[in-house]
């Protein structure tokens, strides 16, 4: 089971340093070719958009101005505060219940037996599938959006937590008791969950990111939030309006993964 | 709970013990077979044997990780019957908490006895100077080498003061060098505390270097084929006559079966 540890830990690792040491040290190399990708990828989106009608197809140069716009009157924070109100807690709440059940079925045998029919069935359900519960239980505002993404950040977390419980080193368990635990809850504390932190986080880092595509998703429907000013945008084809909210989710995630990377990198400074 | 958590050495008594795994082909294997011996307070036993011949399941039932399929093991004439820390197990393959640092580890189980904090920070610094790795005190274990490993793993099993200290192949995981000057340094720390300690290993001169007493495994299931005693004044020489005659004779016990 050591090695079992060593193996996962390992994957993870070798992630973390390659962006750790981008950061420390400018690979110009590589940043030469990221900005020649970027410039070719907007040079033929600049050539396809010039022969089509903007709202069709519009150009950088339209969505950068739309970008501005909106930040310069500062709707797009606006509007990213709406979604926030739906993405934290959903996240928040999501992960907190997902990494606890999840905890739970991994450690007892029991409760694992009696929940896991229900689990297999429901897990594969798609979040969004869940939107017309979401429309009748709590009406098409703040709160079923955040529905939407607490049962995406629940699953993510839920599957992440119940496997690094399930695979905890029993050797490590037996030195516990060796040294003097003797409850289960010690034993949680101090062993399972230490333990499965790694597959914690990545549980977390998971639902940090995809909740942003759900809480989108989410408010196609009408929440207001980002996703909606996507919608509507289109509907009024102000294409160039939508595309500059579909990159402002796009930094946001950016953003939220970076601080998820930085807290794991933290909270596994231990491993090799 | 108290801040005092020494436990004085106790006498081991296995009894008649036999131990079998059941396997999932319903066959069934005999790990061991009508084992008995007894072991006096402060006595350093080693148990040989080739592997195979159950020397780490006797060790893992008198730690208490497992129970005898019939027979008993007595600690002090209590049955033993799960792991407790006055009979701290060091494991070959070290098993330190690898998100704990050094002083963690080795705090671990003070916390889990509920020894106050300065007591506690004192007895941890302690244990670090015993195993000489006061400086190494924040580092995690992926970052000491094997020996060091080792040495965390003795200090926090002594941590908790027991009476008795197990010992599976502790320095089977590490260079002969290393493995050499764990051996003095146990031996030097074996000197200053008074413990019990069984000892397993297969190597036949670890076991006539370190211990009082050796017992020899064989067979499958093992059992005990003969019971040594080790004559020979500490700190002892490895090129010494009698030395190599205890080694020699251990030798043709454990190669030879009965």
């Amino acid at each position: 089971m050591a090695n079992d540890f060593s193996l996962r830990s390992g994957t993870e690792h070798g992630h973390r340093t390659s962006t750790r040491d981008l950061s420390r040290k400018w690979d110009y190399a590589r940043l030469r070719r990221g900005v020649f990708g970027t410039a070719a990828f907007l040079v033929v989106w600049w050539v396809a958009a010039s022969t089509q009608p903007t709202y069709l197809l519009p150009s950088p140069l339209e969505v950068g101005g739309a970008l501005w716009g909106e930040l310069a009157s500062g709707a797009l924070f606006v509007h990213l505060g709406q979604s926030l109100l739906h993405y934290l807690p959903g996240v928040a709440l999501g992960v907190t219940a997902g990494g606890a059940l999840g905890i739970a079925m991994g450690w007892w045998g029991r409760l694992d037996d009696v929940l896991t029919p229900v689990v297999r069935v429901l897990r594969p359900i798609p979040p969004l599938a869940w939107i017309v519960f979401a429309i009748i239980w709590f009406g098409l505002g703040h709160t079923g959006a955040a529905f939407i993404v607490f049962i995406g950040a629940f699953w993510i977390t839920f599957y992440n937590a119940y496997s690094g419980v399930e695979n905890s080193s029993r050797e490590l368990l037996e030195v516990a008791t060796n040294l003097g635990i003797d409850s289960e809850y010690r034993l949680i504390r101090r062993v399972v969950i230490p333990d499965a932190t790694p597959e914690l986080l990545t549980g977390i880092r998971t639902s940090v990111g995809q909740c942003w595509m759900m809480v989108v998703a989410a408010e196609l429907f009408g929440a207001p939030g980002v996703g909606y000013e996507i919608i509507t945008s289109a509907n009024n084809l102000a294409m160039e309006r939508s595309v500059a909210y579909m990159l402002a989710i796009s930094a946001v995630f950016l953003a939220s993964d970076w601080g998820v990377r930085r807290l794991e990198a933290r909270l596994l400074r231990w491993q090799p | 709970m108290t801040d005092t958590v020494s436990s004085p050495a106790p006498t081991v008594a296995v009894e008649g013990v036999h131990k079998r795994y059941e396997t999932t082909d319903g066959a069934g294997t005999t790990a061991l077979a009508d084992v008995s011996f007894t072991i006096d307070p402060g006595e350093f036993v080693t148990v040989v044997g080739p592997s195979g011949c159950g020397k780490t399941t006797l060790a893992r039932l008198v730690g208490g990780f497992e129970s005898p399929t019939s027979g008993r093991v007595l600690v002090d004439e209590t049955p033993v019957t799960s792991p407790a820390p006055d009979r701290a197990m060091v494991f070959q393959a070290y098993h330190l908490f690898p998100w704990l640092s050094v002083q963690e580890n080795v705090a671990f189980g003070l916390v889990e006895q509920g020894v106050a904090e300065d007591v506690r920070n004192e007895r941890v610094e302690a244990m670090l100077e015993l195993v000489g790795l006061s400086d190494r005190a924040s580092a995690y274990p992926a970052e000491l080498s094997g020996g060091m490993k080792q040495r965390v793993g003795l200090a926090r099993a002594l941590a908790v003061d027991p009476g008795l200290l197990l010992m599976d192949e502790p320095f089977g995981s590490v260079d002969s060098q290393t493995r050499r000057r764990l051996q003095r340094e146990l031996l030097d720390i074996w000197r200053t505390v008074e413990k019990t300690v069984v000892f397993v290993t297969h190597d036949i001169q670890e076991a006539v270097l370190m211990s009082d007493r050796v017992l020899v495994l064989t067979g499958t299931p093992g059992r005990v084929r003969d019971d040594v005693t080790v004559e020979l004044p500490r700190p002892r020489d490895r090129t010494d006559d009698a030395f190599i005659g205890y080694v020699d004779t251990l030798f043709d016990l454990v190669e030879t079966t009965i």
